[in-house]
């Protein structure tokens, strides 16, 4: 067993900021959350879309069901300091945009949205409040979510494996 | 242990009370291959699995798309996965006190728990005591087998007379010349994917259908070549252009093999119930009992020889007896020792087969962690290709210590490594803020990485032992190992240099270093525990003989990685399977003279 034992530890690590599993519904159009209040899951579904956005290769979080893989995994989470944490962020976040905008994130314009977002992600590498410190938790969550998603593999990837190859195999001989 | 006599359960209804010709504990890589060879003479074999048989396919799902589990690979709640810090900051056992409904070594939390959740073993159920090591367990019909790494590599004279060498331990009582029609036996039979070499120290297999390289990986390899290093595809004990096996498929490159724990649902990979135990059972020869958990050889009061084996069964923890004219333990490295040291009678105080006091002891293993990411500056932005569809990437072979001698250590290591797209981009953890930008240079840089990490010898010290705790019992009521290992200075040092080592060859090779890892992982990690019943010709200073035989009892075997006297830095279980096939022939020969 090999060098996926040595990426496995950053993965482990990126990943303990989601919750430790449960029953999700097959991602999409969530319109009753099942861990977060409507308002709260407006919020991380606005962020995420933040995050990964929509570009001309592929559609971004929102159209790949992040919010509602995360809200359906926080619902059966064992560990509850995993929803205890993101329902804290969002307050947190919630406090910093009544102080910068005085109002709540998804009362804020898009500009003002977006002002927020670069603040708290300006001290990504070391963050100090429980904004900047949520800003860790949905950005690891939104990635999990997106790059395991239909869109994310298939469309923004393009990840050609998972098929059968009846002859050779694809690359370069050692020669 | 007293025996008490009960019915087993119907699915369980194997024949006790006949004598058979041999029990083997154990049915890994090397219960597997005891079973293949023994019954292949035509010797009369029961097998015993502590744990259970399961349908395989329906756990692995090797195609399953992440975003077709519901919770895209994970477990469910409750499970929970033992991480890097926690082996660290805390001593085993580690699932003590733990509020999680289950608990499983770090591979439960590698690339997908719910498809290992019910191969690995329980912590809860199944604790160890002593000083911290990441031990992993599998109890199920094929071990471990059934998700390892599939790198198969031989050894050479290098390891086996690594004394005559550096003047450091014990040499084996064998040499390459006398394990390589074995090796031979193994390949055509198992199958392995390869590009020859023809290298002294690590030696070619009869290889099939080898691996490719990406584009990266090529220019790594003719980088090396000019410092006289060998890049070669991963040497896999994989069938790529199949078997005469009717339980198992050639390889189609479908590449799961990358992107979980292991496991080949078509049996391409080898595993030890596909390759070895359904053939064997197919000659008519072979009796399977699984949850029969071995906790004592037993012996004959009157001649000190092996006359079975206790069991309990896992499922209603009664105790049983299986008689047999010969005892093959191979219920791996630790288990086995643990086995040997559980079976105490007069005749054998210390444990059966332990008259040096070497049982437990001169362990060895892999250490591994240091490691080198390299950014391929000419694949930033191109198109996605198909990289991982095959069973692994590449091999850079041990160059330390063979012609040279490094100031620091004796010994070498070589490098596992990857690199090019695979399902998942990895480098999204560490592309810094958000928005468009982000998730263009995620696009961009996901298939221009590469990235490899060391594997070293760990030197067989007789100060690394394990014993049983006197006091700690498993959940079946049998006394636990406890650890007494740490890694020396030497295998410090060593690391040391595989970090140096990997950032030079990347930067030879004109690759941009992103990272260099210089932390060792825990002990254990490497999963290649080796030793505590080393083979040797003094039986003072070593428990087996070369055909790992017991110098104290004729009649009992120990044929897993337990033997092993040194640990070699190449990955040990084509080996294991190479030498049990060796000591089996032995075994059927001697068996037929009436001599055990």
């Amino acid at each position: 067993m090999k060098i996926s034992r040595r990426t496995m530890i950053q993965a482990t690590a990126a990943a303990m900021s989601l919750p430790a599993l449960a029953e999700a519904p097959i991602p999409g159009p969530s319109p009753k959350p099942l861990f977060f209040t409507p308002a709260e899951f407006a919020l991380v579904d606005e962020m995420s879309d933040m995050i990964i956005p929509t570009d001309q290769q592929s559609a971004g979080a929102r159209a790949a069901g992040v919010a509602t893989f995360i809200d359906a995994r926080l619902a059966e989470s064992f560990e509850k300091d995993q929803p205890e944490r993101w329902r804290a962020g969002i307050k947190a976040v919630e406090a910093l945009a009544r102080e910068m905008h005085g109002k709540t994130f998804m009362a804020s314009t898009p500009e003002q949205r977006l002002a927020l977002l670069t603040r708290i992600a300006a001290a990504e590498s070391d963050p100090k409040s429980d904004a900047e410190k949520f800003f860790g938790v949905i950005k690891s969550g939104t990635i999990r979510a997106y790059y395991t998603s239909k869109i994310g593999i298939h469309d923004d990837q393009q990840y050609k494996g998972n098929v059968i190859q009846p002859g050779e195999y694809a690359g370069f001989d050692a020669t | 242990m007293t025996l008490l006599r009960f019915r087993a359960s119907p699915e369980q209804d194997v024949d006790l009370a006949r004598t058979y010709d041999a029990v083997v504990v154990g049915s890994g890589a090397a219960g597997g291959m005891a079973a293949h060879v023994l019954t292949s003479q035509g010797m009369k074999v029961l097998l015993l699995e502590a744990g259970k048989k399961i349908p395989i396919e329906q756990e692995l799902r090797s195609m399953q798309w992440p975003y077709d589990h519901p919770r895209r690979g994970d477990a469910p709640p409750g499970y929970h996965a033992i991480r890097f810090n926690e082996y660290n900051v805390r001593k085993p056992p580690y699932a003590k006190g733990s509020a999680f409904k289950h608990v499983f070594s770090y591979v439960g939390g590698w690339g997908g728990s719910d498809y290992v959740k019910n191969i690995l073993v329980d912590e809860k159920d199944h604790p160890y005591t002593g000083t911290k090591y990441a031990w992993v367990r599998a109890r199920l019909l094929g071990g471990k087998t059934n998700i390892w790494g599939r790198l198969a590599l031989r050894l050479s004279d290098y390891d086996f007379k690594g004394k005559t060498h550096d003047g450091y331990g014990e040499d084996w009582p064998i040499a390459y010349a006398d394990l390589e029609p074995y090796y031979d036996k193994v390949d055509l039979y198992l199958g392995i994917s390869g590009h020859k070499e023809n290298l002294p120290h690590l030696p070619d297999s009869l290889f099939q259908r080898p691996n490719k390289l990406t584009a990266p990986e090529v220019k790594l390899r003719k980088s090396l070549a000019t410092m006289g290093r060998t890049l070669t595809p991963y040497r896999a004990g994989v069938t790529t252009d199949g078997v005469k096996n009717k339980y198992r498929s050639k390889c189609f490159g479908r590449g799961a093999c990358g992107r979980r724990p292991g496991g080949c649902d078509i049996h391409a990979a080898f595993d030890s119930p596909t390759g070895l135990i359904y053939p064997a059972m197919d000659t008519g020869n072979l009796t399977l009992r699984t949850n029969s958990i071995g906790h004592e050889v037993l012996v004959d009061p009157n001649t000190g020889k092996a006359r079975g084996v206790s069991f309990v069964d896992a499922l209603n923890h009664r105790t049983y007896e299986a008689k047999a004219k010969v005892v093959i333990v191979a219920a791996s490295t630790l288990e086995s020792a643990r086995l040997l040291l559980l079976s105490k009678s007069r005749q054998h105080p210390n444990g059966i087969g332990n008259s040096s006091g070497h049982v437990g002891h001169n362990f060895c293993e892999h250490v591994m962690g240091p490691g080198v990411t390299g950014l391929v500056k000419e694949m930033v932005g191109a198109p996605p290709t198909l990289d991982d569809g095959k069973p692994g990437g590449f091999y850079v072979a041990r160059f330390r210590n063979l012609q040279d001698k490094q100031p620091g250590f004796i010994r070498g290591y070589g490098f596992e490594g990857g690199s090019g797209f695979s399902i998942f981009p990895d480098n999204a953890w560490g592309t810094p803020g958000f928005g468009g930008q982000f998730k263009k240079s995620v696009r961009e840089h996901a298939g221009a990485f590469i990235s490899m990490g060391g594997f070293g010898e760990v030197l067989a010290r007789y100060e690394n032992y394990m014993d049983l705790d006197p006091e700690v019992k498993d959940s079946w009521g049998i006394p636990v190992l406890r650890f007494h290992y740490e890694f020396s200075d030497n295998e410090k040092k060593m690391c040391e240099d595989m970090a140096n080592a990997g950032k030079e060859m990347f930067e030879a090779a004109g690759i941009e270093v992103v990272g260099v890892d210089k932390n060792i992982l825990t002990e254990g990690w490497s999963i290649h525990e080796l030793g505590t019943a080393r083979m040797g010709n003094d039986p003072k200073t070593s428990v087996l003989n070369q055909f790992q035989q017991s110098h104290d009892v004729k009649n009992l075997f120990v044929v897993d990685g337990s033997s092993h006297v040194s640990a070699s830095c190449q990955n040990p279980t084509w080996t294991i399977m190479a030498l049990a096939w060796r000591s089996c022939e032995h075994l059927a020969d001697e068996f037929k003279r009436g001599n055990l």
